[in-house]
């Protein structure tokens, strides 16, 4: 039996969410709130948005509250309402997903009402919605959560967070097995994994900020990149797509979440984020950005690659 | 389908000693696209050209791509020549087969490869080019200068009597600056008030120049060419149009006893005033803060006795707009606050000397006070504690300049000078009285500057002791200035009754602010940035603004003259066009694909990124855009590298050329 | 004076991309001065390093570059103020990526060469051709490139399983 983790929490939370959603609507605050509703499967949630204060005991927040809902708030925002605030529930790693989005210019502070949930974590994309939130169970992203608690939201549930047990942080550890590796082992590992790529687009669906309303892998003049699932084209795909989240990904994990083929795509987003840190000192976080790390730069930055 | 034209040059022999010609053109005549090919001895002689314009018209050509030496040395040849046959000039390419091939490589064999690859990568390139049309940018013939010290003044009186329009904003109730402040001036001894005054009153005569006094900059819209600029134009409580400059209110005026910031607050002023006697203009100004009326609401002398009536209570700041097609930035220095540590800044102040606390530790704009014939004490070296003469008279260089530990690690560059000067004006006022000075080099550099220093030391005996003082105090009525001599390697000690301290120079308090306002750049010391150290000196980066005097580093009058007019000669070339032309290699946005993320407006080193609203026939707004303001991008393309759906290109090196040439390979 | 030309089994391809001010004027020079090199770089002109994507450089090894060279105006050069100062934060965080990936960074070299350089021209195309050389081809993404079908192997346990209940 692994080790549990608490998230007795939870229905406290789900009970403040409930309240502030019914007063913030009931009052015209917001028009709409994205959060979370239980879904037909056992255990499992899903995305719900709640324009009307009755429905607003609709509104849960369990270990299967996965999805990251700032992509409501852009690339998927048909069903949410033009006019006046939305509020939406937000989970610390989502909370730097629109962190991120601000700084970018696709979203304003003053648009949103957010509702910051203190996370125990949730779980992981392979097991069971019903599943108990264990060491074992939790997804990889959690393991190196260090944004439980969201700050400058509007709202946030006054509990206490429980202590968590110590977890070795899965994509630390993956990262370091993959660095000591020689480049050619290297290679075959992701040529495998870049192999299985059915070139679903998935990824990018999800992705809070692949906002590009033409992505350059869909360019025919000139072909950046082979749009065809094939390998080469597929390992193209994946390059590209990982430096064009890199300074910027805020380490949802919902690429790999929702990836049909089981490719560890947040390890790359991990390992460019490691990256910056080291060099730039930089890390997705809670306060906005006016530059991200790849549209700034000092003087002095390292440059001991350069002949 | 497009006809490219190919010619290869045997530069003489240059080329064709290593590399086969014949068979290149041979080789890329079979290319597809490839209408005709040829070699040619000399491709840039008339005869080369003409065989160019010829082709172009009898074979119909669409492209030409020139194979012969580096394009840095004649794509503009080739590109006239292309035009003259009728065809886009950026329609032209050089394949560089000389600098990078035939005179690199020995091997005939492999050259002629080389050659015959890196001409069909130019023609691969070649068929993504488009025509591009020359950028054209209107000018409004109107400048704006910031400043009204010598540099604003010579900058602005250049510009005016080329036939321009010049608006020229000063902060202060008058214009003049920092040199209207000095007494002589280095190293001719000609009295400042003497040369300035005269460059002062041209400005206000001038038909060409409107100045705005007691105005500050609000804000700066528009780019080379077509800037729109605020000027908060503050109320000064006199109509500028009514006042005679009788000055009568200034005799009326209760409050007497008011420091003057222009005598370095040593010498006192009225609430209503001018800062100094040849003020321009001539107009009073009321000092809210200390005016009676103001203050208590009774008062109102000055209005009572002025006959035109000029004196307004009532009057509000304004805000005015002004269109200029450039600008140029001359807002001077300030000295180095020696007793205060500026707020948040690195830098730190000269407590131990004292300076603020013993009345007479001075600094050495407030000597320059005390010598001046108009100052204070009318030209009388006087100690501001009791009035008396100093007899012993300390000079202290280099506070705050070349001291790292203190924040500041550049040269203020003048102080050498004008230390050397005030030991002389001493020495014609005091001739009892002896000169110390404490340096750590004398730096004179300049036409008659190092005379002038050996002058000061072997006519008018000051004596100079290299080395650093370590500490001031006051003992009686004397100060006790302790320090070494590292020239002969011991300590003195000497009693002074007065105390001058070579302060830095230092941008004006605000000088980043007003940079922000005008995007332009700025160093760690808020001196603004020339777009290059040594070739373009008077250009700020971004396009159309122009520096002149100590707000882009340390200079003197010489110096500062000098830049001044040459910032003018820029504004001018710009001006000698109604349009502004230039080459068409910029970025532009194509408006469908871009989401505004704005990371090329990060990366935009010349602020040529602005935000652009695009909205539906009803008025409401659809997406905010980037757009590229052609007249001031530079083209280097960091934008396009930067966008993540490429939705802003950059033309002449766009992705499809590019990827065109690596796919060629 | 004319050493006997060397022969070798293997030439590889080099592309340099390059920013027209510093670097491609220092190839210019090292032209004008005669120094000599071997023969095997490509060179594109950009107008500043800022311009160089990294899909260039990926896209140069797909289009089978054995090794690529990024170079361009010494930090502090740069025509346009900062284009290099942005091009170093980039190619730092790429050639980490690439590296992650399996790509041997020998391949990659990046440069400052002036327009006085030259000499450091000549030295850095000569060491990456002759490093890259003695490396062999770059196959990686040749074979890659070869693999015409979607090589999707069921070799985990989900979806064996999977499969097994289709």
């Amino acid at each position: 039996m692994t080790e549990p983790i608490d998230t007795s929490i939870y229905s406290a939370v789900t009970a403040a969410i409930q309240t502030e959603a019914q007063r913030i609507l009931a009052a015209g605050l917001v028009t709409a709130i994205v959060g979370y509703a239980a879904s037909r499967r056992n255990g499992s949630t899903q995305p719900i948005i709640v324009t009307d204060a009755a429905a607003a005991e609709k509104l849960i927040f369990t270990p299967a509250s996965v999805n990251n809902l700032a992509l409501y708030l852009t690339k998927a925002k048909k069903e949410i309402p033009k006019k006046g605030k939305i509020g939406i529930v937000v989970k610390g790693c989502d909370l730097k997903a629109i962190v991120g989005l601000m700084g970018e210019a696709q979203l304003k502070r003053n648009d949103l009402y957010l509702i910051g949930v203190p996370c125990a974590g949730v779980l992981a994309s392979t097991v069971q919605p019903s599943t108990a939130l264990t060491a074992d169970t939790i997804a990889s992203k959690c393991t190196e959560c260090d944004a439980r608690l969201p700050s400058d939201c509007d709202y946030v549930p006054n509990v206490q967070l429980p202590t968590q047990p110590q977890l070795a942080g899965k994509y630390a550890v993956e990262i370091a097995r993959l660095e000591a590796l020689t480049p050619a082992e290297r290679w075959a590992y992701w040529k495998e994994q870049f192999a299985k790529c059915i070139k679903c687009y998935a990824c990018r669906q999800v992705c809070p900020f692949c906002f590009c309303e033409q992505c350059l892998c869909d360019r025919n003049k000139p072909q950046m990149v082979d749009t065809t699932p094939r390998p080469a084209g597929n390992t193209a795909w994946h390059i590209v797509r990982a430096m064009h989240l890199a300074g910027r990904c805020a380490g949802c994990a919902e690429c790999e979440r929702v990836c049909p083929m089981d490719i560890p795509l947040n390890l790359l987003n991990r390992k460019m984020a490691k990256e910056l840190k080291e060099l730039y000192d930089y890390e997705a976080g809670f306060e906005v950005n006016d530059k991200g790390p790849l549209t700034t730069y000092t003087d002095k930055d390292d440059q001991s690659f350069i002949k | 389908m497009s006809r490219i034209g190919v010619f290869i040059c045997h530069c003489g022999e240059n080329i064709s000693r290593t590399v086969d010609v014949e068979r290149v053109a041979q080789q890329v005549g079979k290319m597809p696209g490839v209408a005709f090919s040829t070699d040619y001895k000399y491709m840039c002689s008339d005869p080369g050209q003409n065989l160019l314009k010829k082709a172009i018209q009898e074979q119909n050509l669409t492209h030409v791509v020139v194979a012969a030496c580096s394009p840095r040395m004649h794509e503009k040849t080739f590109r006239k020549a292309v035009e003259a046959a009728g065809l886009n000039p950026f329609l032209c390419e050089m394949a560089n087969i000389r600098e990078h091939c035939s005179w690199v490589h020995e091997n005939r064999e492999e050259a002629t490869v080389k050659a015959t690859e890196i001409v069909g990568m130019m023609v691969e390139r070649v068929k993504k080019n488009r025509v591009l049309p020359t950028i054209t940018v209107p000018v409004t013939k109107r400048s704006l200068v910031i400043g009204g010290g010598i540099a604003g003044i010579q900058a602005a009186l250049d510009i005016a009597d080329c036939g321009h329009e010049v608006i020229l904003v000063e902060r202060e109730p008058s214009i003049g600056g920092h040199m209207a402040q000095l007494s002589e001036t280095f190293p001719t001894l000609d009295c400042s008030q003497c040369i300035m005054t005269p460059k002062m009153v041209d400005v206000a005569n001038h038909p060409n120049i409107k100045l705005y006094t007691y105005s500050e900059i609000e804000l700066v819209e528009g780019y080379i060419g077509n800037f729109q600029v605020t000027i908060k134009k503050r109320a000064r409580s006199v109509d500028e149009d009514k006042c005679t400059g009788c000055g009568v209110c200034m005799t009326k005026c209760p409050q007497k006893k008011i420091p003057n910031k222009f005598d370095q607050n040593i010498g006192m002023r009225t609430a209503i005033y001018i800062p100094f006697p040849q003020a321009v203009p001539n107009t009073p100004v009321i000092d809210r803060e200390n005016c009676t009326m103001f203050k208590t609401g009774k008062c109102g002398v000055c209005q009572k006795v002025c006959g035109p009536g000029a004196v307004d209570f009532e009057q509000q700041d304004q805000l005015i707009i002004e269109a200029v097609g450039a600008i140029v930035v001359a807002t001077g220095f300030d000295l180095y606050t020696i007793d205060e540590k500026p707020k948040g800044s690195l830098i730190k102040g000269y407590g131990e000397f004292g300076h603020g606390k013993i009345p007479d530790v001075i600094d050495g704009m407030t000597f320059e006070r005390l010598a001046s014939a108009s100052g204070p004490t009318g030209g009388k070296i006087l100690r501001p504690s009791d009035g008396k003469e100093p007899k012993q008279i300390v000079f202290i260089q280099c506070i705050g300049s070349r001291a790292r530990e203190k924040g500041i690690s550049y040269c203020s560059k003048v102080c050498c000078m004008y230390t050397a000067k005030h030991t002389m004006l001493y020495h014609h006022k005091v001739h009892d009285g002896q000169a110390y000075v404490f340096f750590m080099d004398a730096r004179t550099p300049g036409k008659s500057y190092d005379e002038f220093w050996r002058r000061s030391i072997e006519e008018e005996e000051a004596v100079y002791i290299r080395g650093m003082v370590s500490r001031l105090y006051q003992k009686g009525d004397k100060i006790i200035v302790r320090g070494s001599d590292i020239a002969v390697g011991v300590q003195v000690e000497i009693e002074a009754d007065m105390v001058v301290l070579a302060t830095a120079i230092q941008p004006q308090k605000g000088a980043d602010t007003l940079a922000q306002k005008l995007g332009i750049s700025y160093d760690k010391y808020n001196f603004y940035s020339e777009a290059h150290a040594k070739l373009r000196p008077v250009e700020c980066a971004t396009a159309g603004i122009y520096l002149a005097g100590a707000c882009q580093g340390p200079k003197d009058i010489p110096e500062t003259v000098s830049q001044a007019s040459a910032a003018a000669a820029k504004v001018m070339t710009l001006f000698s066009k109604d349009l502004l032309e230039r080459e068409p290699i910029v970025a532009r946005v194509k408006e469908s694909g871009c989401v505004g993320c704005f990371a090329c407006k990060k990366v935009c080193a010349y602020g040529a990124v602005e935000e652009k609203e695009i909205r539906d026939r009803q008025g409401n707004l659809i997406k905010t855009v980037a757009f590229v303001n052609p007249g001031v991008c530079a083209g280097c393309g960091t934008c396009q590298a930067t966008c993540p759906s490429k939705s802003v290109e950059l033309d002449g090196y766009t992705d499809e050329q590019i990827v065109a040439m690596i796919e060629s390979l | 004076m004319h050493p006997e030309k060397q022969t070798h089994d293997f030439e590889p391809k080099i592309i340099a991309f390059v920013c027209t001010w510093c670097t491609y004027a220092g190839a210019d020079l090292a032209g004008t001065s005669r120094m000599q090199y071997p023969a095997n770089v490509r060179v594109l002109k950009f107008p500043c390093t800022g311009r160089i994507d990294p899909v260039f450089i990926l896209k140069a090894f797909q289009q089978g570059a054995d090794g690529v060279l990024v170079s361009g105006c010494h930090p502090g050069d740069c025509h346009y103020i900062a284009g290099n100062f942005h091009a170093r934060r980039r190619f730092a965080a790429f050639r980490k990526l690439l590296e992650f990936v399996g790509v041997d960074l020998n391949r990659l070299q990046f440069s400052w060469v002036s327009a006085a350089e030259g000499g450091k021209w000549v030295e850095v195309v000569t060491d990456l051709t002759e490093k890259v050389r003695a490396m062999g081809p770059m196959t990686e993404f040749k074979e890659l490139a070869m693999e015409e079908q979607w090589s999707g192997a069921i070799n985990t346990p989900e979806l064996k399983e999977a499969y097994s209940q289709i």
